[in-house]
């Protein structure tokens, strides 16, 4: 289909030019490591303060790589003069908004996945037994993250504090997601039943169905004036 | 340019002396209700006036000074501040408000025959000064915007149908 | 000529809301401050709630006006509803400011602090912080059009996340809230329901009038700013 094969080459055409240059994994993982040195210093690293701020440390540190990875989403768009071409696409505009969504994602799991291992190696957690549960964690937080970051990039992409306004309108309305994925991540790391902390998955869940489909509809109207 | 004045912004400023004066009134009778029921006077006002009517009086209660409230006694108390003391009666039933040391208010007479202040009941610290703050912060905002609002658009129909404005500057 | 149309609407009906407002303003002042006897557990500091209680209502209806007014532009497209979106945000955010501060104002005689994480407390200081994001985006975003379309969709997005946020901030709380902080309701005698009723419709009456106004004067801002900019450019060609 026309529609799928739009957002396969344009998440595509993002993995590939990502593959080449590095910029944007390598500037977000950088900075999330430097995120990780400043927390080490800022706090006493006894295991049970550690383990109170822990998952604050980690959705600290992601949220940055966040505000750092998604901001520039479009920019390169904007740059080359792409998005009267998007404008021209045949096919619904959201076809677009879940290119860069999926390409975003791609790119910040992969970052989140490599900070994982850092986090077990700084600050010595164990983390192998609850892997699976932090990954579906990190995955259904990132998707909102992701969802809401790609909108708010294409918004301030054309703006001049775009560094400024990208963070100052993304944080508020992402809140649910961080205590979502705070309090899911305190309850996983604590070894506590997926039961427990089961909830908290479910509203990062209900944040993303809702985030994915009101940006893709309203998508339209950005690319359409 | 100085702004010019038609007779929609002398309109203005007549409807706004107005509410002024409206507003006013409100804020008097509020006043005056809060020296009426809920003004407190110190122990060192009363000894040095002895008034004779219903008086609300704040102090805090002397360390060792509480004494009765039992066997239908009353209770025997002095309250102090500013240095001045002043002996109370209260023959009310209200044991958990008395402490050594509370600051708390009391209402009654003061008797200047017995030299004591003879109360019947006991009322909440006063905090008009929470109450006064949150109007004061909340509504001069909120007149201020309405009125620089209504201003700049009375303002503004005069300029818009003032001619100069289509005229090129030299 | 919409616009012309209802400017002169709104020109024509403004007065009636701003005496109506005034007159209930009036009565619930009087009735809140002077008539009416103090709460029986808060004591004299329930009389904040006159005023706090209707700020806050006022700041949620407002931000539900930008919500329609944000749809109705991106259905329209008149100039004019942007204005009034416009309009819309920046009294939510004044209202939502006046709301936060009575009730730090309150909160100090009840709960002993002038702030605590209560649910309520922090969805506001949220909506708080996406509205000065909205007016700060609408002050960077130099295209009108665009803009104003920019805009529309931040407050829409804004809107469908609020009820998620209140929700999650209500769970959060729910796990680590420290029960000394009372959040009980006050339960309300029929002689505080006057004030309460006449400050609740006054204000928001008054929130329709201020909304006229403003809009107005946004609409009128841009026509100002519209003609002079034309009258420059001809001063260029001559």
């Amino acid at each position: 289909m026309h529609f799928f094969r739009v957002v396969k080459w344009i998440a595509w055409k993002d993995l590939l030019s990502e593959y080449r240059n590095r910029e944007n994994i390598s500037s977000m993982f950088f900075f999330a490591l430097n995120v990780i040195l400043i927390f080490s210093f800022s706090f006493s690293l006894d295991p049970e303060t550690l383990k109170e701020i822990m998952p604050g440390i980690i959705w600290v540190a992601f949220g940055f790589t966040a505000i750092i990875g998604l901001g520039k989403s479009f920019l390169i768009e904007v740059n080359n003069d792409c998005m009267e071409y998007f404008q021209c696409l045949p096919v619904p505009k959201g076809a677009i908004y879940l290119g860069k969504f999926l390409g975003n994602l791609l790119f910040m799991l992969t970052v989140e996945i490599v900070l994982f291992p850092l986090f077990v190696l700084f600050f010595n957690l164990t983390l192998l037994d609850q892997f699976l549960p932090l990954l579906l964690i990190s995955t259904v937080a990132t998707i909102g993250l992701s969802a809401l970051g790609t909108l708010f990039s294409a918004l301030t992409v054309q703006i001049r504090a775009r560094e400024v306004m990208f963070p100052i309108l993304l944080l508020p309305l992402s809140v649910p997601i961080f205590i979502g994925a705070v309090e899911a991540t305190r309850g996983a790391l604590s070894g506590d039943p997926l039961s427990s902390y089961q909830h908290w998955i479910e509203l990062l869940g209900v944040f993303d169905v809702i985030f994915v489909v009101v940006s893709f509809w309203i998508f339209e109207f950005i690319l359409d004036y | 340019m100085a702004p010019p004045e038609g007779g929609a912004v002398k309109g203005l400023y007549l409807r706004w002396s107005i509410l002024i004066v409206v507003f006013s009134v409100i804020g008097f009778l509020a006043i005056s209700r809060y020296d009426r029921e809920v003004r407190t006077i110190s122990p060192k006002v009363l000894l040095s006036e002895s008034p004779n009517t219903e008086k609300r009086l704040m102090g805090m209660i002397d360390a060792g000074s509480l004494k009765g409230g039992s066997d239908g006694m009353p209770f025997r108390f002095s309250l102090s501040s500013e240095g001045a003391k002043a002996p109370v009666v209260f023959s009310g039933d209200d044991r958990e408000s008395l402490r050594d040391l509370k600051t708390i208010v009391v209402i009654g007479r003061w008797q200047a025959d017995k030299g004591v202040f003879e109360a019947g009941e006991i009322a909440l610290t006063p905090n008009y000064g929470f109450i006064t703050s949150a109007y004061v912060f909340s509504l001069i905002p909120l007149i201020l915007l309405i009125f620089s609002m209504e201003r700049r658009v009375a303002l503004l129909y005069v300029m818009i149908k003032d001619e100069k404005v289509y005229q090129a500057e030299v | 000529m919409v616009a012309t149309r209802f400017i002169g609407w709104l020109r024509r009906f403004e007065k009636w809301f701003g005496f109506v407002a005034a007159i209930l303003i009036a009565a619930g002042l009087y009735t809140g401050l002077v008539t009416s006897s103090p709460d029986y557990y808060q004591g004299e500091v329930v009389r904040i709630m006159y005023v706090h209680v209707p700020f806050v209502q006022t700041a949620m209806l407002s931000y539900f006006t930008l919500f329609i007014c944000s749809i109705w532009y991106l259905w329209k497209r008149e100039s004019v509803v942007d204005n009034a979106c416009h309009a819309a945000a920046g009294l939510s955010l004044f209202f939502t400011a006046g709301g936060l501060l009575t009730g730090s104002i309150w909160g100090k005689p009840t709960w002993n602090a002038w702030w605590v994480w209560d649910p309520r407390l922090t969805s506001f200081a949220i909506l708080f912080l996406t509205l000065v994001g909205y007016l700060m985006l609408r002050t960077f975003l130099e295209d009108k059009e665009k803009g104003a379309t920019f805009c529309a969709i931040l407050a829409i997005i804004g809107f469908i996340d609020l009820p998620i946020i209140h929700f999650s901030v209500e769970w959060w709380r729910s796990l680590h809230q420290p029960s000394s902080i009372s959040t009980r309701g006050i339960s309300i005698a029929p002689d505080m329901m006057v004030p309460f009723t006449l400050m609740g419709v006054g204000v928001s009456i008054l929130f329709a009038y201020m909304l006229m106004v403003r809009t107005q004067m946004l609409y009128l801002q841009h026509l100002l700013e519209a003609k002079q900019g034309r009258l420059l450019s001809e001063g260029q060609f001559e």
